[in-house]
């Protein structure tokens, strides 16, 4: 898992500059959706679970082939987009081969999961424990009916798959394991007790029932039926129920030891992406009704809104875990303290930066779209938010080269093979 | 076990609900039919000219959607007639786009010449300054006249049937425009509406656009984006709406001023009342769809990639070359019959415009 987790870095958030070509972006999206956070997430999961429930993973060989089939996955996704074998659906661009690969290792990974849970030396399930539970039993079919590999849909109907898919890959994986995964490091990071267990079963029931029709509110202004993109859009606003709850919770639970997160790194991150967060599931309702969306959709602004969640929240969240995870699982300390806080201070600014630009960007465009002004006039004042989101580009994936690094050597100061003993045995031990 | 069994039975329940109402559900009762022959139509391109539906393989390859949206919306001004559910039924993958970073393409077939269309794949800037769009020079010349004829089949020539109308705000389509109309006490049919309106037009407006409404008061010589002339039976359709909203929003890209931040709106009605009076001259005008003139019909671009690539501008020295001038093709060629267009080998397109440059 650890390689799994390695090879995902260098093309982690891999911030193509706007003028590069449409295949980068295609890569760009997989790369980070299946490449970094499923990768990270998976393997986070792997830690995690066998940690809250006192026992050893199911199968450690199933878990190194899935690991295997991920990666054979992403290498196949790199010749094949940047070459434009695409299936043209957005964020659903791999083709079938690699679909079915990828459903396979899912599927796997989640009786591996399963397994282990029912193996369990612990009564009670943590709510992180819940938030896997679900995600492993809804992404492998949200996976799988969103991928329309072997179907033709008719268009709107392909768009309406389309969306279910390409949001829930979001809020039915993304968010319920990365939320999953808050609700695991924040008390142990702060070594404070949850605040409320009621609380955060709130949150989860909210977030399976309203999170995934919200689809159809991607093509508001599509001609698809108008019950539907009223189910979407309702169900988009009572969205704010499960994470006000959820980030309740959180806040409660780090009241009074906020001043952690300023020696405490990893809390560090894990703090920022609970901001990220609030402010990205904020802005999500109130981009999804109709009056807004009319103004802002199609522009930059949805792309800032997007990086907000992948990047801001999960991304930082995944980062967190495992700078908390490396140490305890291979029992040595970091290689470099200053090398994660300049990671963070670079992904943090970096990310500002984007998001600044990006929304800006966004407001121009919407402000020329509503106007009815011709593309080619407004284009041009875009430019230079363009310009400064590369350079928040290259900071970004500057922090992360520094965080490959820093596992790179963390990892390797001593003989490959004791460190894979170490790792082994320390997931023995939890 | 009762405390996650129960949880379990939750998840799959909630999640099997929400797979019913939002995606098998628009399956069964969503199934949109194309009486009108709107959609879009790739057969209609001779297969000896190109192949269309190939071109829209490679419109998916290269990933055209990530910028280039399919869909107009009630809102979009400019970008062709309103897309319906039908629109769309042979459309798969669908390629609704989900971001604007470039223009939308729902009816960009017939807009542009072919040629143009491969010059702007080729060399976006040289045909269009300002454009961020990509190269696609790198296009075999079979994929890129496949999606030439592609480009040209989108919106299968929808038309456009009414003028622009003004935005919904203005009409009595929403409750702001509702609300508008109520306000409104003017009687923009009345000659005693119109009488009060003279004096707001000719102290404020008359300096740019003419006592008469010419568009030439004394201030148009400076303006490098001159006013219209009011006279032209084109002016004579403006609903009263129209008028009102020209007026209190003016026109973007020229100095016409946005009047609702002096003026209120009863002396804005009034305006309109005026402005309905104005006279009309005999001029000719294109005031229906029929007059526009309209590209030829889709055909294979006579371009080679040395014209619009700056950088392989040198080489273009052959006697081929020569004749493929872009002033040449500029001029109509009605009679070229379609198949000598169509064929993709340089021999013959060659021999065919060398004949044409004899005559």
């Amino acid at each position: 898992m650890i390689g799994g987790l390695e090879f995902s870095m260098p093309d982690l958030v891999k911030n193509v500059p706007q003028l590069a070509f449409p295949h980068m972006r295609m890569f760009h999206v997989n790369a980070v959706a299946v490449g970094w956070l499923s990768m990270g997430y998976v393997g986070s999961i792997f830690y995690m679970v066998p940690n809250l429930c006192k026992t050893k993973l199911w199968s450690e060989r199933l878990g190194n082939m899935t690991m295997w089939a991920w990666n054979l996955v992403l290498v196949g996704a790199f010749c094949t987009l940047v070459n434009g074998n695409t299936e043209g659906r957005e964020y659903a661009e791999l083709g079938a081969i690699l679909d079915v690969l990828v459903a396979v290792a899912l599927v796997l990974v989640a009786l591996n999961i399963y397994m282990t849970i029912l193996n369990r030396r612990v009564k009670k399930l943590y709510v992180t424990l819940w938030y896997f539970l679900g995600s492993l039993f809804w992404f492998p079919l949200v996976w799988i009916i969103g991928q329309r590999t072997f179907v033709a849909l008719p268009g709107l109907n392909d768009a309406i798959v389309g969306w279910f898919y390409g949001h829930n890959i979001l809020g039915m994986w993304f968010t319920t394991v990365g939320v999953g995964m808050m609700y695991y490091l924040l008390p142990r990071l702060t070594q404070a007790p949850l605040y409320s267990h009621g609380l955060s079963m709130l949150g989860f029931w909210g977030i399976a029932l309203f999170y995934a029709p919200t689809g159809t509110h991607h093509i508001t202004q599509s001609p698809v039926p108008e019950w539907l993109k009223a189910i979407a859009i309702i169900s988009s606003i009572f969205l704010l129920v499960p994470v006000l709850t959820v980030l309740t919770n959180f806040f409660m639970t780090m009241k009074g030891r906020w001043g952690q997160a300023v020696t405490d790194l990893p809390l560090r991150f894990a703090v920022t992406s609970c901001m990220f967060y609030l402010v990205t599931c904020v802005q999500g309702p109130f981009q999804a009704t109709r009056w807004v969306n009319w103004y802002l959709h199609f522009t930059q602004w949805v792309v800032g809104h997007a990086h907000l969640a992948l990047l801001g929240t999960f991304s930082f969240i995944l980062t967190s875990a495992i700078y908390y995870s490396l140490p305890k699982l291979t029992g040595k300390e970091f290689y470099s303290q200053g090398l994660i806080r300049a990671h963070y201070w670079l992904k943090f600014l970096g990310f500002l930066l984007m998001m600044t630009s990006l929304t800006i960007a966004g407001l121009i465009q919407s402000a020329g779209w509503a106007m009815g002004i011709p593309v080619d006039q407004w284009g041009l004042q875009i430019r230079p938010y363009w310009f400064f989101r590369g350079i928040s580009g290259i900071m970004i994936v500057l922090g992360q080269l520094l965080f490959a690094y820093n596992v790179w050597k963390t990892l390797y100061t001593k003989p490959a093979e004791s460190v894979a003993k170490a790792a082994k045995a320390a997931e023995v031990k939890a | 076990m009762h405390s996650y069994r129960l949880g379990a039975i939750g998840i799959v329940t909630t999640f099997f609900i929400i797979i019913f109402s939002t995606v098998l559900l628009p399956m069964v009762l969503f199934n949109p039919t194309d009486k009108e022959h709107r959609s879009n139509d790739y057969t209609k391109v001779p297969s000896n000219v190109a192949d269309a539906a190939r071109g829209r393989k490679i419109y998916v390859r290269e990933g055209c959607f990530y910028c280039h949206t399919q869909f107009t919306r009630l809102q979009d001004r400019g970008y062709g007639p309103l897309v319906k559910a039908g629109d769309f039924i042979w459309e798969t993958p669908h390629q609704l786009g989900t971001a604007r970073t470039g223009p939308d393409l729902t009816n960009e077939g017939g807009r542009m010449a072919s040629e143009w269309q491969k010059a702007h794949l080729i060399q976006p800037r040289a045909v269009k300054p300002g454009s961020i769009m990509p190269s696609f020079s790198y296009l075999s010349e079979r994929d890129m006249n496949d999606l030439v004829a592609y480009l040209q089949c989108l919106g299968n020539r929808r038309e456009v049937k009414d003028f622009v109308e003004a935005p919904d705000e203005y009409r009595t389509t929403t409750p702001a425009g509702v609300a508008l109309h109520n306000r409104k006490t003017v009687d923009t049919n009345a000659s005693a509406s119109a009488n009060a309106g003279r004096g707001i037009y000719t102290q404020n407006c008359a300096v740019c656009h003419g006592l008469e409404g010419y568009g030439n008061g004394p201030n148009a010589l400076s303006l490098e984006k001159k006013p219209p002339n009011f006279s032209r039976p084109y002016y004579k359709q403006y609903s009263d709406e129209f008028w009102f909203y020209r007026t209190s929003e003016g026109v973007v890209g020229t100095r016409m001023p946005r009047w609702a931040e002096t003026l209120t709106e009863e002396q804005r009605w009034y305006l309109v009342a005026y402005l309905k009076t104005l006279p009309q001259d005999q001029e000719v005008t294109i005031n229906n769809v029929n007059q526009v003139n309209k590209v030829e019909d889709i055909r294979l671009p006579k371009l080679s990639n040395q014209q619009y690539e700056p950088h392989h501008g040198g080489h273009g020295h052959q006697t081929e070359g020569d004749n493929m001038s872009p002033s040449e093709h500029q001029m109509p060629q009605p009679s070229a019959p379609s198949s000598s267009e169509g064929t993709n080998s340089s021999t013959t397109t060659g021999g065919a415009a060398t004949k044409e440059g004899g005559h």
